[in-house]
């Protein structure tokens, strides 16, 4: 988590002494699929940020309008993850 | 040197995912250097190489927009490698360096770029600097110039490249000294 944060926030950060650090951890196949992972994540939330649209469905399972789901999840992202279908 | 080391071709055991290595090379980006260093990961390095050698050559915009707005967005990340890489498909389009810098620079005031093209690069600019701006508003700006089908290709190609360039930045991958 530390990685993938220090990606974003302060990629100065990461230089040889920290990657000595990590392989303490990670190897580098794992640190190539962290990297990936994130290539694919990195941006696209963004992205999707300015994009406006909100889950098509509600916590219980409805299929909801953008409008219902925008009033149920609000404009900030949460978990409603306790409120969930099992 | 990269602090994750790239593979040999011959130790690319997958036949497409060294097919797609060699295009990444061939096109100039996202260049071998990216592509052997991902192909640690096989199955994820095709998905990821197909993906974005797509998204860079297909589509209904302009390659040599797509060009100019992939460096703009390296030179965001400050990595020094993609920044330096060039698409060789560009370049054969006639791309030019002073157009290059002139969308990293004060594209708003360049005479390289129309209308639709400043709107283009603002969008990959403020994607990053300040997402907030990229509102409803901006939106409708951007249609004024771009269908809704070329707008969502613009925004995942930025969205895509932008983290392949922070990513890229991790692996501490030097500028090539020739490319």
């Amino acid at each position: 988590m530390r990685h993938v944060d220090l990606i974003v926030t302060d990629p100065d950060a990461i230089d040889a002494a920290y990657y000595k650090e990590l392989r303490q951890h990670l190897s580098d196949d794992e640190i190539v699929e962290l990297g990936n992972f994130l290539l694919f994540n990195l941006g696209y939330h963004t992205f999707f940020g300015t994009l406006k649209f909100y889950p098509m469905f509600s916590p219980d399972g409805r299929l909801v309008s953008q409008e219902e789901s925008e009033r149920l999840y609000g404009a900030a992202p949460s978990s409603l993850q306790a409120q969930a279908a099992e | 040197m990269s602090f994750i080391e790239p593979l040999e071709l011959d130790q690319i055991e997958d036949a497409e995912l060294r097919d797609l290595v060699l295009r990444s090379e061939e096109l100039g980006v996202p260049g071998g250097t990216f592509a052997r260093i991902i192909a640690r990961k096989p199955e994820q390095a095709k998905a990821t190489l197909s993906v974005m050698l797509m998204k860079f050559t297909e589509g209904n915009i302009d390659h040599r927009l797509k060009e100019i707005i992939r460096v703009q967005l390296a030179r965001f990340a400050e990595d020094p490698h993609s920044s330096a890489l060039r698409s060789n498909k560009a370049l054969d389009m006639g791309v030019t360096e002073a157009e290059i810098d002139a969308g990293s620079g004060d594209y708003e005031d360049s005479e390289h770029f129309t209308e639709a093209e400043k709107v283009a690069l603002r969008y990959a600019d403020q994607m990053f600097l300040d997402s907030t701006k990229v509102d409803a508003a901006f939106y409708d700006e951007l249609k004024k110039h771009y269908s809704e089908p070329q707008i969502m290709e613009l925004g995942a190609f930025i969205a895509l490249f932008h983290a392949a360039h922070m990513v890229m930045r991790s692996f501490g991958a030097p500028a090539p000294t020739a490319h």
